[in-house]
């Protein structure tokens, strides 16, 4: 009788393993996850900022993520600056062509180039936050190829 | 029996020589409709009857469909079948006439009214209808007895009772979503924000509206329940989702979640919480959008390279690439009957909206402008309003599917983007 | 014995009959006529024709040119030497040939140029409903009069789509003539517009 129950009671057990590791799975991923989601409810005091006279932004070719000389040669002056801060915000945008979910994506996609790059020069991704507003937040609102290489960008931000 | 015989052989002869002429194109002109003021019984108010008529008018003509007689072109004002001559509309080159009859007006405004169609070339009534409703819900009588009407003579499903969600940004300082009526009356504001609000859906029901919102600082879906006004953000395990879409069941969304700020595509389960992956590729996955079968899902992809379309089996999760022509290819949705996409098609710089068969292998394009996107289609899969831009101001218009019209729909206070068609009430 | 040859003979006329309409089919007198095909198909018969015309020589111009004097004679020298002699040797049951062949082209000409004038006449008043992704064919038989009346017409072959019908059926109700066909030849009328068929077709392609 009781070899009967061992048995299906063995295969639960079993179950319930697999299913705590692949809940351990998401939640490992959910924490990786916190440095970048603990940007909501975080306050960023524009007291905090940190003001560098340096221009702060990045800029990138239609639909390309990819930095060039100019722009590594820009981070690299900033490196000094983000060694000593605490908080370093990436914020991705996109010029209005296209759509705009993908343009989401593809903000964040840039921002994150940016990240990597600053952490191959050795800063911490602790540090990091990455936010993509896709084309949703354009420094200029005309139609032309001189605003949408200005809406093209990376903005960085210290605290 | 030799008889049957020797007849079959003799007309035989004739049928297999007669001459067949095959006519492949139609008239570019459209059809003309008479829409004849209602009739009132006594003691009842004029304007009933003018109104009535007035609002299915107004209805019919809204998306250039279809031609109206002028009023004062009409030969006669009939409200009955016995009054109908036929004549008097046929003169006028009028296909189609519409009558009706307020018949009574009760205490409490609840109004009997009844409408007939006639087909002028066939020399036929083709519809009889009555319709019960209170004065103050003139309009939507009208929305019904024109969504009768229409389906008459086009064979179509009404879609005038139907709703338009989408955005609006004003002075690029507030973020608005609003729903209105198809021609654009009785707009209400769902949620306005210092934020930006993208991806306006619609559930199946009617009842909820699911979008993005910017208000904690990065993209998050809300799901909005249009008779209460509560709102409720799904938090996906992790940051950016985006792109919801509701499945045809209204038990789950299809989204975008970027973990470790890789975008992929997965279900949402909305009574279990529960995410399912669907694609797992370093490239960006987006846009998911449901087939109406709920079987398969196409979504934009740029692991070639570039956006493209692609279509996945939601249980076997095979993929399968759609689009290869031109170089930019997505926000992909599908036609209700399934056997077709639209989408955004981009082409030397500029992004108008096309159509591809599923079992073809040809793109058409829709638009000739260049900023076009957000299509979204009319339920009963014959009307695309898509956002469009003109002079750095964004708005809406649209288009017929037998191509012959074009419209824009009214401009408002800022830029309108995103329109979401509401499905048909069920 | 009587029983037996009326037996025999019967049979006999049915075999013949049955000959005729196995030749009948095919000698195929079906033209289908479409939109985009009507002249492009007579293109080549056309060419022919004229080709054809050229190579028989004509007394006529021949009786003027021995009016004219030297030049036209050089002209007469020309066609001759652009006749292959060895080729187009004409004889008379060659030029029969060839013109039954230019009265059958031409034929085929007056109905192909008959009939595109009917199809623009019917696609004008025709409103072709949004059938989307169906592909549709309805066909109505037409009984004409010489005088161009239509006396009658029948949807023999209806789509079954109650829309794609009764837009056709609408279609028809807007014409009771085709004039085009006064003046036409009372043999190729009476042998193709008498009673001929209207296919409506629907692509099925969003247009």
């Amino acid at each position: 009788m009781r070899r009967l129950f061992m048995e299906p009671i063995g295969i639960f057990i079993l179950a319930m393993v697999c299913q705590l590791y692949s809940c351990a799975q998401n939640v490992s991923d959910s924490v990786e996850q916190m440095s970048y989601a603990s940007v909501a409810g975080e306050e960023y005091l524009e007291g905090d900022k940190i003001e560098t006279n340096l221009n702060n932004k990045v800029f990138f070719d239609f639909d390309k993520s990819s930095l060039d000389a100019s722009d590594k040669s820009l981070l690299e002056q900033y490196l000094p600056f983000i060694r000593k801060a605490k908080i370093v915000r990436l914020e991705g945008h996109c010029d209005e062509r296209g759509t705009r979910e993908y343009n989401l994506a593809l903000g964040e996609r840039r921002a994150l180039e940016v990240r990597d790059f600053l952490i191959v020069k050795g800063i911490s991704g602790k540090k990091i936050r990455v936010v993509s507003f896709g084309e949703e937040k354009p420094l200029k609102r005309a139609s032309t190829e001189q605003a949408w290489s200005e809406n093209r960008r990376v903005e960085i931000s210290l605290y | 029996m030799r008889g049957l015989i020797f007849l079959i052989l003799v007309s035989s002869n004739n049928i297999f020589s007669i001459l067949e002429i095959e006519i492949l194109k139609g008239s570019d002109n459209l059809s003309k409709i008479a829409f004849i003021p209602f009739g009132i019984e006594k003691n009842i108010d004029e304007k009933y009857g003018d109104q009535v008529s007035s609002l299915i008018e107004k209805n019919m003509v809204l998306f250039g469909e279809f031609e109206n007689l002028n009023k004062n072109e009409m030969l006669s004002f009939p409200s009955t079948e016995e009054d109908f001559y036929y004549r008097d509309w046929k003169i006028m080159g009028v296909d189609y006439s519409v009558i009706g009859r307020i018949n009574s007006v009760n205490a409490l405004g609840n109004l009997n009214i009844s409408y007939s169609l006639f087909n002028i070339n066939r020399r036929i009534k083709i519809l009889d209808g009555e319709i019960v409703g209170n004065e103050n819900n003139i309009e939507g009588i009208a929305k019904i007895i024109s969504n009768r009407i229409y389906e008459k003579i086009t064979g179509l499903r009404g879609i005038f009772d139907t709703k338009l969600a989408y955005v609006v940004n004003s002075n690029s300082k507030t973020y608005q979503i609003c729903v209105s009526d198809i021609d654009g009356q009785n707009e209400k504001i769902l949620f306005s924000s210092p934020s930006p609000i993208m991806s306006p859906d619609w559930s199946p029901d009617r009842k909820k509206i699911a979008y993005v919102s910017f208000e904690n600082g990065f993209a998050e879906i809300f799901i909005q329940d249009l008779i209460s006004g509560e709102r409720e953000s799904i938090n996906a395990l992790g940051m950016t989702n985006s792109a919801p879409v509701w499945s045809p069941d209204g038990k789950s969304l299809a989204l975008v979640v970027s973990f470790s700020g890789n975008p992929d595509i997965f279900s949402y389960s909305l009574n279990t919480k529960r995410l399912n992956r669907l694609t797992n590729h370093y490239g960006i996955d987006t846009e998911p959008s449901w087939s109406p079968d709920s079987k398969k899902m196409i979504f934009t992809s740029d692991r070639s390279g570039s956006p493209q379309l692609y279509e996945i089996n939601v249980q076997s999760k095979r993929k399968k690439r759609l689009t290869k022509d031109g170089s930019y290819n997505a926000r992909g949705k599908y036609f209700p009957d399934g056997k077709s996409i639209f989408f955004v098609h981009g082409n030397n710089g500029n992004f108008q909206i096309a159509t591809k068969k599923l079992s073809g292998r040809f793109i058409s394009t829709l638009t000739s402008t260049s900023l076009d996107e957000s299509p979204t289609i009319s339920p009963n899969g014959n009307i695309i309003i898509y956002a469009t831009k003109k002079d750095e101001n964004g708005y809406l218009a649209g288009l017929t599917l037998n191509g012959k019209s074009r419209f824009a729909l009214p401009l408002k206070n800022g830029s309108v983007r995103e329109p979401a068609w509401s499905p048909l009430l069920k | 014995m009587m029983n037996r040859v009326l037996t025999s003979f019967n049979t006999f006329a049915l075999i013949l009959l049955f000959l005729s309409f196995v030749f009948s089919v095919f000698s195929i007198k079906t033209l289908k006529v479409n939109n985009t095909q009507s002249m492009k198909v007579n293109f080549f018969e056309l060419s022919e024709i004229t080709e054809t015309q050229k190579r028989l020589p004509r007394a006529k111009p021949i009786e003027k040119i021995k009016e004219a004097g030297l030049i036209k004679t050089k002209e007469i020298n020309q066609l001759e030497a652009s006749l292959d002699v060895e080729k187009y040797k004409i004889s008379k049951p060659d030029i029969k040939k060839e013109l039954s062949k230019i009265k059958l082209s031409k034929e085929r000409t007056e109905i192909l140029k008959i009939s595109s004038i009917i199809q623009d006449k019917i696609s004008s008043v025709w409103i072709k409903p949004n059938s989307l992704s169906k592909m549709l064919t309805a066909k109505v038989l037409i009984n004409l009069a010489p005088s161009g009346e239509i006396l009658n017409y029948e949807l023999v072959e209806p789509s079954n789509d109650r829309i794609f019908d009764n837009s056709v059926l609408t279609a028809m109700n807007k014409i009771s003539f085709l004039e085009e066909i006064i003046g036409i030849e009372r043999g190729i009328f009476e042998s193709n517009f008498r009673n001929f068929k209207l296919v409506f077709k629907s692509s099925g392609e969003i247009e």
